[in-house]
């Protein structure tokens, strides 16, 4: 039964990580750099000012539901909302997905 | 290093899909013959966990911040830069089409610089240094010089886009990302992959832990 005892163990896993991701997404709109990343960085330091409000003007191409991890006038707790659900749709997204895929 | 829609023009953006998809369907087809009931759960925490630690920008100096990306962590814990490939094609799979981070258009671009580039050859870095400098230090060496290597890439992306001028783009893009990849990438990798290694090693693909070499 070492099979048996080793899954639960995983599952035991399984639960440390989810604890662990929900705590960083929880914590993640507080302890958050506003910085801009290094992508955004280089842009604003190698591009001319006209190219890069074009750029950044510029519309995405399909709208996303919740923008920069945020709901629209709901603040900080909008965030901590966005970033816990966006977490639990990648678990169960992984999840699904692991257990379609497994022999 | 999330490109977003505009900083590629479409005709690009397609050719980077081109060569991303294919590594996605190895990915899945990994999948398929390696996932069981003990891998799954570990996968699908491992996806969360990354997708959280994305949302968490560290800063490093010059009004920059820079986060995580996780592909060499996730390539180390199952023996396979695969694995890092499908979990980051998930993860950017919800950041592009929920939260509008990283384009849609140029989600195969963002597959291949932080799934596919940043995982192979952390991995393989990992892979190679891992008799001599110990797991702690090849994760740390492996995962560092692939997100670097996967910046320095995503600057010739931006060049050939017309984006970025070259030399500029290399200078900014490889000097933000050295600094990220060694505080966000490195040192978070080799913690998370010592503190598996210390309590269950069981989880490591066993080639890699046995550090007499592959295969015994």
């Amino acid at each position: 039964m070492s099979v048996n005892v080793s899954s639960g163990i995983n599952m035991k896993f399984l639960y440390a990580g989810i604890a662990i991701a929900l705590l960083i997404s929880v914590l993640a709109p507080f302890l958050a750099s506003p910085d801009p990343d290094g992508l955004e960085s280089a842009a604003g330091g190698v591009v001319d000012e006209k190219t890069l409000s074009e750029l950044e003007g510029a519309e995405p191409f399909v709208e996303s539901p919740m923008p920069d991890y945020s709901i629209e006038g709901q603040g900080k707790m909008g965030e901590v909302i966005a970033i816990v659900a966006g977490t639990l749709l990648v678990l169960g997204i992984s999840f699904a997905l692991g257990k379609a895929a497994k022999k | 290093m999330h490109i977003p829609d505009s900083f590629i023009p479409m005709s690009q953006a397609i050719i980077y899909w081109l060569i991303a998809l294919p590594f996605v369907f190895l990915s899945l087809k990994w999948a398929r013959k390696e996932l069981d009931d003990m891998k799954v759960p570990i996968l699908a925490a491992l996806a969360a966990g990354i997708f959280a630690i994305q949302a968490l920008n560290i800063p490093i100096g010059m009004g920059t911040s820079g986060h995580m990306v996780g592909a060499t962590l996730v390539a180390i814990i199952f023996g396979s830069p695969m694995a890092g490939v499908l979990v980051l094609t998930l993860v950017l799979l919800v950041q592009g089409f929920v939260f509008g981070d990283g384009g849609i258009t140029t989600m195969g671009a963002n597959i291949l610089n932080m799934g596919v580039i940043s995982g192979f050859i952390g991995y393989y870095t990992f892979a190679a240094l891992r008799n001599k400098a110990g797991i702690k230090g090849a994760s740390f060496i492996g995962a560092w010089f692939g997100l670097f290597m996967s910046a320095i890439v995503c600057a010739v992306q931006m060049s050939i886009a017309g984006t970025f001028p070259l030399m500029a783009g290399l200078a900014t893009m490889g000097l933000y990302h050295l600094i990220i990849g060694f505080v966000g990438e490195g040192l978070i990798t080799a913690v998370v992959i010592t503190a598996i290694e210390k309590s269950r090693p069981d989880l490591l693909d066993s080639s890699l832990t046995n550090t007499k070499g592959v295969g015994v």
